[in-house]
């Protein structure tokens, strides 16, 4: 296991949730990564749910997803011999990525500007909430409150009612690829030349960058988009993008432009098989159908689009997602079942690209599966390095092989609260 | 010294609408020179998507094209004339890296995939990004990335119940896909650079998105759990979730805020001046057991309050919050303007236009938007005449035969 592409790199993860991810990459990518948790674990080896509902420092499922193929070791910051250990690792090390609030590394002496005196190769990723120039710079931003502040939530959910995040957070692992990237863009030009550099990632502006065509919308067309349930907001008619089936949901739309060959498809589809009104059947028979979308479309044209989606939803509520899911690939339609994650598992494309990946976890007596390759490299295939650390696993493979200290300097350590 | 981390890299991008172009951005941004080949024949959708300037649709009038164009060029060619193929050809020595996001036979077609172009150029690295791949029995499937956040599982993840979904605005997968690939073309970068050895990038959106994903996905595996939507319940925070507040000139205003211990809690209810409250909520558990007692408490309480000075009282005394934002209060918000997130670029056809800046900063090399999109073609007579040093007869030429097109 372990890719090639950044073997012999070394990474030291200081993230928690804002940043996991970050490291989770450059582990699939090859390199050595460290995580350096405190001596009661990482904040993120506490968010449910956990592995058979056991509540435990290795059971929390995202803890284990996300520091899969990362070493562990304990560290207290708080310990001045904590942080002279902590200076030794550092010199040792290629990348560091950390997420804590904005004075906390400067306040112990661990700041960039300390680190890379004895280590100028370091590349040293901070992640903030806000950025590290702004009036809420040492704002706290629990993940809800970043998607809130980034813009995303306002656009989700349905008008009068509460604005929503996903049920999964979203925002720290967006900042957390920013990391990733970012870290490696100052890699290339450090490989040449030797220097690395200190990056700040802003959080907030990550989840705004989710927010495709919708931030210069106000400034260019005066006005900002509300949320609106399951229907677009887009420009030219509110259309519905989420409809029943037998079994669930299909997200699709009738609409014009782009959507022109696939919305006949479906109108095809529905009279192959004798369920298409008399009046869509007809040629022409839904008039907001342009080339041009729903730039010249009259009330009366989305009256009948309406009219249409009713008639799409009642067929569709004759089938199930995989029954539509095959005519969806088969005709070349514009739309996708609204999956779940057992219908992900279970998808025989992913299957047939050797997706999935189990990895073996002794200390859980259990092999666990996994997403795989976030993409397929020819040359240095990359994906999970291997199992998520025990809390601590790695002390005495880092700090006794890697940094030389005797063993029972580890153990007085310990002891005394420094690791 | 360096002025950019790719001074000197070069990339030919043949990639549309989001994914590849916020991809390629990357690198152009941070200073590898990109040249875009597009054709009228074969539009980039984005051209044809607003917001436009001045409200009014043109092909060079599109921020959504511009917004993920910066610090490119851009040239056009009709790849299905064999001149044009010859052209592209003459640039591929040139190049570091090509990369394009069609659904998988379109190059093939074109005798342009990597197994031709390495012949040419073994030490290539080529990234073909598409919705679900290169191989496998869906590889050829053409949606956009709203499409796939409802294949990849968010859209059922999005809601207040399973009976009333609520999507993420647009094509949520498009902003999750580029940060790997980018990923995987600058490692690749460094690689070749120690190695010698170009490589080929397979990029599934799909498999990317996945990773947003990872924990639901291992919980399916291994307890056969459905993760559903669960409106903004959290079993960390109690309460948790948006709140409105005191409408401001006619508008709704929401806070969004976690509280994560019953010392914040008990924080929390001196900054909103001590209101009668429940004594179920005086512990975590209380609280998260009585949700919805202590939603419509929180929803009465908040509505005396304005959303931005709760903000600043809650985060002094620790409480996690900030008001849910529009997309036009995200333009006045002094956070992002302080790091410098917003930038006015003058257009060649569009004049001033509004784009997003980078998301992050880096102390010694730091990438900017070096310029704005190209317009359609813009950089035909720069690069056939410079780089490939073709006279403009020669252009002209190219351009009646609607090769340059």
């Amino acid at each position: 296991m372990g890719s090639e592409l950044l073997k012999g790199f070394r990474m030291l993860d200081l993230t928690d949730e804002k940043g996991a991810l970050c490291g989770k990459i450059f582990a699939d990518m090859g390199a050595d990564v460290i995580k350096v948790e405190p001596p009661a674990g990482c904040s993120t080896r506490t968010i449910p749910p956990f592995l058979d509902d056991l509540p435990g420092p290795d059971r929390s499922l995202y803890a284990i997803a996300y520091h899969a193929g990362k070493r562990s070791v304990t560290l207290n910051l708080d310990s001045a011999d904590g942080r002279a250990l902590f200076r030794k690792l550092a010199d040792t090390a290629d990348f560091l990525v950390e997420s804590f609030p904005l004075d906390y590394m400067n306040e112990r002496g661990l700041g960039y500007e300390e680190l890379s005196r004895s280590n100028p190769r370091l590349i040293y990723t901070s992640i903030t909430p806000f950025g590290d120039r702004g009036p809420a710079s040492r704002y706290r931003a629990a993940d809800i409150v970043s998607w809130a502040a980034g813009g995303m939530m306002y656009l989700m959910g349905e008008e009068g009612k509460p604005p929503l995040e996903l049920s999964l957070p979203q925002a720290g692992l967006h900042a957390g690829a920013e990391a990733a990237v970012a870290s490696l863009i100052a890699h290339y030009p450090r490989e040449l030349d030797g220097v690395g550099q200190h990056i700040v990632i802003d959080m907030q502006a990550c989840v705004v960058s989710t927010l495709m065509n919708e931030q210069a919308m106000p400034l260019l067309h005066g006005d900002y988009l509300r949320r609106s349930g399951i229907y677009t907001g887009a420009i030219g008619g509110r259309r519905k993008t989420i409809f029943r089936c037998k079994d669930g949901y299909i997200s699709g739309l009738l609409a014009g432009g782009a959507y022109l060959p696939s919305t006949n498809a479906i109108i095809d589809w529905m009279k192959e098989e004798q369920a298409a009104p008399e009046w869509l059947a007809q040629p022409g028979g839904l008039k907001a159908l342009t080339p041009a979308g729903f730039m010249n479309a009259t009330e009366a044209d989305f009256r009948e689009l309406e009219m249409a989606e009713e008639a799409f939803e009642r067929f569709l509520m004759t089938k199930t997602k995989a029954e539509i899911w095959q005519n969806i690939l088969r005709r070349r339609i514009l739309a996708a079942p609204v999956a779940t994650v057992a219908d992900i598992a279970q998808d025989p494309h992913l299957a047939a690209r050797g997706y999935f990946v189990k990895i073996d976890h002794p200390h859980l007596d259990r092999e666990l599966t996994f997403p795989g390759a976030f993409a397929k490299m020819s040359v240095t295939p990359v994906g999970p390095a291997g199992p998520s650390p025990q809390l601590g696993q790695h002390n005495h493979e880092v700090y006794c092989e890697l940094l030389g200290l005797a063993p029972e300097l580890l153990v007085q350590l310990r002891a005394i609260g420094a690791i | 010294m360096r002025k950019y981390a790719f001074d000197g890299i070069h990339v030919l991008d043949f990639t549309w609408y989001a994914v590849g172009p916020v991809t390629t951005k990357y690198l152009a941004d941070n200073g590898a020179e990109v040249i875009r080949i597009e054709s009228s024949t074969r539009l980039d959708g984005l051209r044809m998507a607003p917001p436009w300037k001045d409200a009014k649709p043109g092909i060079n009038n599109s921020q959504f094209f511009a917004s993920y164009n910066t610090s490119k060029k851009g040239i056009t060619l009709d790849m299905s004339k064999p001149k044009a193929r010859e052209i592209f050809l003459k640039l591929l020595p040139w190049a570091d890296i090509v990369a394009e996001s069609f659904t998988p036979k379109t190059l093939r077609q074109w005798e342009l995939d990597y197994e031709h172009l390495r012949a040419i150029k073994p030490d290539l690295i080529m990234l073909s990004t598409c919705m679900q791949g290169q191989t496998g029995p869906h590889r050829d499937y053409p949606g956009f990335g709203n499409l796939m956040a409802a294949l990849a599982g968010f859209y059922y993840l999005a809601g207040y119940s399973e009976s009333e979904l609520c999507p993420p605005y647009g094509a949520y997968t498009d902003f999750i896909a580029p940060r790997f690939s980018a990923c995987a073309l600058i490692a690749a970068l460094d690689y070749r650079r120690r190695t010698g050895k170009g490589q080929y990038i397979d990029m599934a959106q799909y498999e990317a998105a996945l990773h947003n994903l990872a924990p639901a996905l291992i919980d399916y595996f291994s307890s056969g759990r459905v993760l559903g939507p669960l409106g903004n319940r959290s079993a960390r925070f109690a309460p948790h979730g948006a709140y409105r507040c005191a409408d401001e000139d006619g508008h709704e205003r929401w806070l969004a805020l976690a509280v994560a211990s019953d010392h914040e809690w008990q924080e929390m209810l001196k900054v909103l001046g001590n209101p009668p409250t429940d004594c179920r909520f005086d512990t975590m558990l209380g609280r998260m057991q009585n949700r919805e007692a202590l939603d419509s408490f929180l929803a009465q309480v908040l509505r005396q309050h304005r959303a931005d000075r709760l903000t600043a009282t809650l985060q002094a005394v620790g409480v996690s919050a900030y008001p849910v934002q529009n997309c036009l209060d995200l333009h006045d918000d002094e956070n992002l303007q302080a790091f410098e997130y917003w930038h006015w670029l003058d257009h060649s056809v569009m004049g001033p236009s509004p784009y997003e800046g980078l998301q992050h900063r880096l102390s010694r090399t730091p990438g900017h938007l070096r310029s704005p999109a190209p317009a359609l073609g813009q950089h035909n007579d720069e690069i056939l005449g410079g780089l490939l040093k073709m006279s403009s007869a020669e252009i002209e030429q190219l351009k009646q035969e609607k090769v340059v097109f």
